[in-house]
């Protein structure tokens, strides 16, 4: 792009002031542990999960585990943070969820959405039904977690995939702690 | 992800240009100053160099907020000072898999094979492959992608054969920030509920409900454009201008416009006549959880300069509200249509005594409730139960005396049944169709349907 066309296009980009260069990124890692944890310091503690992990995690979750890697944090105050991916419709939502000591949902956020469509996942009423959430909870929409229409499939997909962190957190993470 | 270096000396081409615009803007502060003194001239420059300073910092800082969102977007490139010894901050294979998955090009589809027994005429009892749709996206980059389905029904498309096939939706989707994104190209008509969500598994009933096929004609889409987006607070909304349908298609022996008045006339972006425009408005809020309440209104003239013998414009207009409530395993749902023509009472006249006349008003409504009475794992079985009334020509323009009311009356449907879901995207389904009036129709039904993307 042009020096002047960029410059022509600054009133444009200021009329839309919302867009930032990429405006799929909501959150950083970083913002949403002070979200959630406030000040408190935060230690990485990576995970590599062993076959027998990752199966024992699918049957008790019944979703997939597609990685061995979990990007693990964890709080000073005991509590713990994760963040993981899962794909919406056709791309990838990351999302991070903080659990307290006791491995109880404190709060879901969303730090990335690519799709045009089913970002109604943001809403915080939605993310809310998680809090509380614990590993053994059902976590199913339809169940205890209620669905939006027009993101049914983001709705569904996240939900799976916090299921599954949460049996990450039981059968993994608790016995570390 | 990393930076690129040629965006990196693109990013730095403003500051220079800015510098070389101040030397400008510096050279010109100074003209007048030449004729005061030493002192005043460079208490100018000086003013105008701390502006420059200032402008420079506020462009750095951009830049390096820039720069930080792009590093932040792999998900864990620098969550702390602890990053550089956490290894989670390395691709992963859950990376490599995402990566793998964010693919440029990416195949979906969905489709039902059904069964129908009616009831009183069992020369009618027919099997199909109801709908067999595949859809071909490509991203052309992380704010803009195109979407195509393509849909066969009834299996065989042959100047023999009764099926279909048919472009469903073919359009290009940007995406500007959060709060807005467009489309353009042959889209979906964002009205009621199965319109934009029709994939079998997707609703309840072998056959797609009677308000939303006769009195909203799913699969409704023309070619246009759309503006569409969401607030932060739960509303969101689509807004678009289409082309629109041809009243001059209208037949006035053919039972088809009595079945779905606007079915029998729209155009599918199939050389559609376009010199009449329609126009959307869509609005959904889903800001309480387990809630969705909205309504559009999809208008627009029909003439299309086709002749059809009159001077008027006749227009027709469609609206619809809707609500969804679930709780649990609950859910329920309701929906009304009502739809119309204006300025048909000359044609309607002019087709004195014809079977099927243009109705200036015909409407729809639903409620439907189901409940998932059981479910292991995947595996989950609903029942439901749907009342349906509606009326495709409750009321005519341009009656001629001595020919007696030709408004139809309001037909009542029953449908109950069961949806048996072996996955979310995998249903086995069966139910039975009542009406009061056209019991020829009553009829059990068996489908299976899937969906994949």
């Amino acid at each position: 792009m042009s020096v002047s066309s960029r410059i022509v296009l600054l009133p444009l980009v200021a009329l839309v002031a919302s867009a930032p260069a990429r405006a799929t990124v909501y959150l950083s890692i970083e913002d949403a542990q002070q979200a959630m944890f406030g000040a408190a310091a935060m230690t990485a503690q990576p995970l590599t999960l062993d076959a027998i992990q990752m199966k024992a995690i699918e049957k008790a979750s019944g979703v997939p585990v597609r990685g061995s890697l979990v990007r693990v944090w964890r709080a000073a105050d005991g509590g713990w943070f994760l963040v993981d991916a899962v794909i919406g419709k056709s791309e990838l939502i990351t999302y991070a969820i903080g659990l307290d000591a006791d491995g109880r949902v404190k709060q879901v956020e969303v730090l990335e959405y690519r799709e045009s469509h089913g970002g109604e996942i943001r809403y915080p009423g939605w993310r809310k039904q998680f809090v509380n959430k614990k590993a053994g909870d059902e976590l199913r929409v339809g169940d205890d977690i209620q669905g939006i229409s027009g993101a049914t499939l983001s709705c569904e997909h996240v939900t799976d995939g916090i299921r599954r962190l949460l049996a990450t957190w039981a059968l993994v993470l608790k016995p570390l702690a | 992800m990393p930076l690129n270096p040629p965006t990196v000396l693109s990013r730095k081409l403003p500051g220079k240009f800015t510098l070389a615009v101040s030397a400008a803007m510096l050279a010109a502060l100074s003209l007048p100053a030449m004729a005061a003194t030493q002192q005043e001239v460079l208490e100018q420059k000086v003013d105008a160099l701390a502006k420059q300073l200032e402008a420079l910092q506020a462009e750095l800082k951009a830049l390096k907020a820039e720069r930080a969102e792009a590093a932040a977007a792999p998900a864990a490139a620098a969550p702390a000072a602890t990053a550089a010894a956490d290894p989670s901050a390395q691709p992963t294979r859950q990376d490599a898999r995402a990566a793998a998955e964010h693919k440029e090009a990416f195949l979906s589809g969905y489709g039902e094979v059904n069964f129908s027994r009616y009831d009183h005429d069992a020369s009618r009892t027919e099997a199909t492959v109801r709908r067999a749709v595949f859809g071909i996206g490509y991203r052309f980059n992380d704010s803009t992608s195109f979407v195509s389905e393509f849909e066969t029904e009834n299996t065989v498309v042959s100047a023999e054969d009764g099926g279909e096939f048919e472009v469903e939706q073919f359009y290009i989707d940007h995406r500007f920030n959060d709060y807005l994104s467009t489309k353009v190209g042959l889209i979906l008509i964002p009205i009621g509920y199965l319109n934009t969500a029709h994939e079998p598994t997707r609703y309840f009933g072998v056959e797609r409900n009677n308000v939303e096929t006769r009195i909203i004609p799913s699969t409704e889409r023309e070619g246009g454009i759309s503006l569409y987006g969401r607030t932060p607070f739960g509303l969101s909304y689509d807004v678009g201008l289409t082309t629109s349908f041809n009243l001059s298609n209208w037949d006035y022996a053919s039972p088809e416009g009595a079945y779905s008045p606007l079915g029998s006339i729209h155009g599918e972006l199939a050389n559609s006549r376009a010199s009449d425009l329609a126009q959307y408005v869509s609005l959904n809020y889903d800001g309480i959880t387990g809630v969705n309440f909205g309504g559009s209104v999809f208008t627009g003239e029909v003439g299309q300069n086709q002749n059809v013998g009159v001077t008027a414009s006749p227009r027709f207009t469609l609206w619809e509200t809707h609500a969804r409530y679930t709780q649990g395993p609950l859910q329920l749902q309701t929906l009304y249509a009502h739809g119309g023509f204006s300025d048909t009472a000359a044609l309607n006249l002019a087709n004195a005594g014809a079977l099927t006349p243009i109705p200036k008003a015909y409407f729809g409504w639903l409620v439907q409730g189901a409940y998932r009475v059981w479910r292991a794992g995947d595996y989950a079985l609903t029942p439901f139960l749907r009342y349906e009334r509606f009326n495709t020509g409750s009321d005519y323009a341009g009656q001629p005396p001595g020919f007696g009311a030709v408004d139809r009356p309001t037909e009542t449907a029953y449908t109950y049944g069961t949806s048996f879901f072996i996955t979310p995207n995998l249903v086995l389904k069966a139910d039975y169709q009542q009406y009061r009036r056209a019991k020829e129709d009553n009829r059990f039904n068996l489908g299976v349907g899937l969906q994949f993307y």
